[in-house]
């Protein structure tokens, strides 16, 4: 298995002797996510980005729908990364769901994570009284509808050129709706998988040191379910950074950077 | 309003700008139709997602915001807005991210797809039977093909069934065949006395014929069938079979007539089996033609092929039959009268023999009333150079004697009635029905000759044949083994054990008396050198 292929690795500021620092994009997008961050943290770590089998320019033909039934899927594929790219125990990123991933990499394997960061994370998207996740069932089949109406470009005559050329990145950014291009049966599949899980006691589990970064508007994960994490994990950081959407990361790198600088100084 | 300004307002398609945050704050008039807003209500005031659906709002945070942010552009998305009524609007949107004096804004334009929706919807839904009926499909071969092998199956099992019935008809006929040849013998001088014998002689041929060609056939089916090739002159052989074919055709009131060339046709033949085929031919014509008919074998060379034809003036084969008379068990329905009778097998067993011989049969017929004719096409082969016949084997008639043989069979009648032919021929018999009772006699009364059935219940026929053989008084004993499968592997098992002769059952006694008189010349010969 060619690890470096199938989930399209790529590694910014290999230097040795500097920690790894490894990032996972969340749902519907590809590691170009990590554009701010990458540059901002190459030079004193080694950073590591890759794509989660299923999105961006990762090897389709890897999605294996019994395997990645459940997020344990992508956190046994986290797990060889980290053993293949990362030197000593590595400082784990992750966005929205990958957050998760995560936490069920580090609680199986604790040795091999310094840290984790969790870029918007929520361990249940359905509300389950008392607890409030944010959607109704309902609305999550809402989604799924939505999903299934939008190939966002995709056919199968497009297919092979995104499948098959991890080699020319290029050919993907020429392409309109790059990055959120993916098998619509995956992309489905993936959406059902992330939006109908539920985590709470992984989370509460989990002890590897943990900083919640949560946007102070968020539809996908409110204030409430990052107040849930917090309390969940006695020892973890919460930072709340002013920011309408999902993805802080992109749209306010600066201060995401800052809170991320400024927990690994502690 | 200027001319741009109404264009903008009154656009073909909706127009929206939202401020990086979401909120509206321009919204031209089709938009605002569409949706049920006054401009009013929206601008300022409403955030573009909170106009949509939950599914649509989740999609704008994981894809459309990311898309805007990363590449300054998404197109050809789909989403459901809300109308003012909470009616949901099938929407195609595509956006433009720009900035203007350092402010980041959102450029929108929205077309209602409700058509387009409800026509993707009927095309999934189209797609997905498409997939369900793949998957049928593949489901049904699988089937299919399992049923297949189910049936093949069968298949073999009924030819190995018919292989072991053929094989269990067959042994109790070698004590009957030596009781009506003994009695026969004996009857011989008298008046009228051998005519019972001899009926009972034709009748169990017959039933040996039957069960011969039914293993013959069952033993093709299994592939087990191997032939005892040699280069021969065929023109004998076919003769021979037509002479056999008389007494039949005469009783039956037909003429056979046999037009073969005065020079040999020399083919790589088991001549035993090339009998059984032409013999088959015969009777088959001789059943399908009524008294009268006329029945004609001839052969000659064309083009390197001996070519073997039957023709019959009798009922014919209709067109739609033609090509089902050589099928195992088919049988013609009977044009005529008499009772056709038979296993429905012979002209399979005469395909199946033809190839073996590497040859090919074919029937035709102009139609039922028309008669029929079968060739047989047979590579030929060269004439081999002449040999010099070794006229010193002779045979030795029973005066000889006499010579002392051991008879050793599980099945008592088996023994007992070929101890009784033996005897008759002037042997001394003794018989055992066990190996172990066997090694006794040979011990004590040390037979000039053994002849062993291979299926004894203490040990095989193979391990008493070496187990005689290394006894001190064993080597020179004249060993006969007798199976129930004429196979090659047991004949190749019957030499390896150390037998001089192998017989199948069930055995003509007289053959066996003949053989064992060679085995015992060559004994005493290689004896006085």
């Amino acid at each position: 298995m060619n690890l470096a292929a199938r989930n399209n690795v790529k590694i910014h500021g290999d230097r040795p002797g500097v920690p790894t620092m490894i990032m996972a994009h969340g749902f519907g997008c590809d590691q170009s996510m990590w554009r701010h961050l990458v540059p901002e943290f190459a030079g004193r770590y080694r950073v590591v980005v890759f794509d989660l089998v299923g999105s961006g320019n990762s090897d389709l033909q890897a999605y294996d729908h019994a395997k990645y039934d459940t997020l344990q899927g992508y956190a046994d594929d986290l797990l060889e990364l980290v053993d293949a790219f990362a030197d000593g125990p590595v400082i784990f990123v992750g966005h929205s769901v990958s957050a998760t991933i995560g936490v069920l990499a580090s609680n199986q394997a604790p040795e091999k994570f310094a840290a984790q960061i969790m870029v918007g994370p929520s361990p249940r998207y359905i509300d389950d009284a008392p607890y409030r996740g944010g959607f109704s069932e309902e609305d999550i089949a809402d989604l799924l509808e939505t999903m299934e109406a939008n190939y966002l470009g995709w056919s199968s005559t497009m297919a092979p050129a995104i499948m098959g050329a991890p080699e020319q990145p290029q050919l993907g950014q020429e392409l309109a709706n790059s990055f959120c291009r993916t098998d619509p049966t995956i992309a489905k599949h993936f959406a059902r998988v992330t939006f109908l899980s539920d985590h709470r006691a992984d989370f509460s589990r989990s002890s590897t040191r943990a900083l919640i970064l949560q946007c102070s508007d968020d539809l996908i994960a409110p204030l409430e379910v990052g107040q849930f994490m917090h309390r969940a994990m006695p020892g973890s950081a919460l930072v709340i950074i002013a920011n309408h959407g999902h993805c802080p990361h992109l749209s306010a790198p600066d201060a995401s950077i800052a809170a991320i600088q400024a927990f690994l100084a502690a | 309003m200027t001319a741009a300004d109404d264009d903008w307002q009154q656009a073909p398609c909706g127009l929206m700008i939202a401020a990086a945050d979401g909120t509206i704050v321009r919204a031209n008039l089709t938009v605002c139709r569409w949706l049920g807003y006054a401009p009013e209500e929206l601008i300022g005031l409403k955030r573009f997602s909170e106009l949509m659906p939950m599914g649509a709002r989740v999609f704008l945070q994981t894809h459309w915001t990311p898309l805007l942010q990363i590449q300054g552009s998404v197109s050809e998305v789909q989403l459901d807005l809300f109308d003012k009524q909470r009616q949901r609007m099938p929407m195609m949107l595509s956006a433009i991210r720009r900035q203007r004096d350092g402010v980041v804004h959102d450029e929108i334009a929205l077309l209602i797809a409700t058509d387009r929706k409800a026509y993707e919807r009927e095309l999934r839904a189209e797609r997905a039977r498409a997939e369900a009926a793949t998957a049928d499909l593949a489901l049904a071969q699988s089937q299919l093909s399992a049923a297949n092998a189910a049936l093949s199956l069968q298949h073999r099992h009924k030819d190995e069934f018919l292989a072991t019935l053929a094989h269990e008809l067959r042994n109790p006929l070698a004590p009957m065949l030596n009781v009506i040849e003994t009695l026969r013998l004996r009857q011989a001088g008298q008046q009228d006395g051998g005519r019972a014998a001899d009926i009972l002689a034709r009748q169990v041929a017959q039933i040996t014929r039957l069960v011969d060609d039914l293993l013959n056939v069952s033993r093709i089916g299994q592939g087990k069938v191997s032939l005892a090739l040699a280069p021969a002159d065929i023109v004998p052989t076919l003769r021979h079979a037509a002479e056999e074919a008389l007494p039949a055709t005469t009783a039956a009131g037909q003429h056979l007539t046999v037009d073969l060339p005065a020079s040999p046709l020399w083919v790589l033949v088991d001549q035993a089996r090339l009998t059984q085929i032409v013999a088959n031919l015969l009777t088959n014509a001789s059943k399908y033609s009524p008294a009268g008919a006329r029945i004609a074998l001839s052969a000659a060379m064309r083009d390197h092929r001996v070519v073997i034809e039957v023709v019959d003036n009798g009922i014919g084969i209709a067109p739609d039959q033609l090509v089902l008379v050589f099928e195992k068990f088919s049988q013609l329905v009977p044009g005529l009268e008499r009772a056709q009778g038979g296993l429905g097998i012979g002209l399979s067993l005469v395909k199946g023999l033809v190839e073996l011989h590497g040859g090919d049969v074919t029937a035709h017929s102009d139609g039922a009333g028309t008669g029929s004719r079968f060739t047989v096409s047979l590579p030929a082969t060269p004439a081999p150079p002449p040999v010099q016949h070794d006229q010193s084997a002779r045979v030795a008639g029973h005066g000889a004697l006499p010579v002392d043989v051991l008879i050793v069979d599980d099945n008592v009648d088996a023994a007992d009635t070929l101890a009784m032919a033996l005897d008759f021929l002037g042997y001394r018999t003794t018989t055992a029905h066990t190996a172990r009772a066997a090694l006794q006699v040979i011990e004590h009364a040390r037979p000039a000759a053994a002849i062993l059935d291979i299926g004894l219940p203490d040990m095989s026929g193979y391990q008493l044949a070496q187990a005689i053989r290394a006894t001190p008084w064993g080597a020179g004993i004249a060993l006969i083994a007798v199976t129930g499968w004429g196979q090659e592997a047991n004949r190749q098992a019957a030499d390896a054990a150390g037998f001089d002769l192998h017989f199948t059952k069930p055995v003509d006694f007289h053959e066996v008396s003949r053989g064992l008189q060679q085995v015992l010349q060559g004994r005493t010969a290689a004896g006085m050198t």
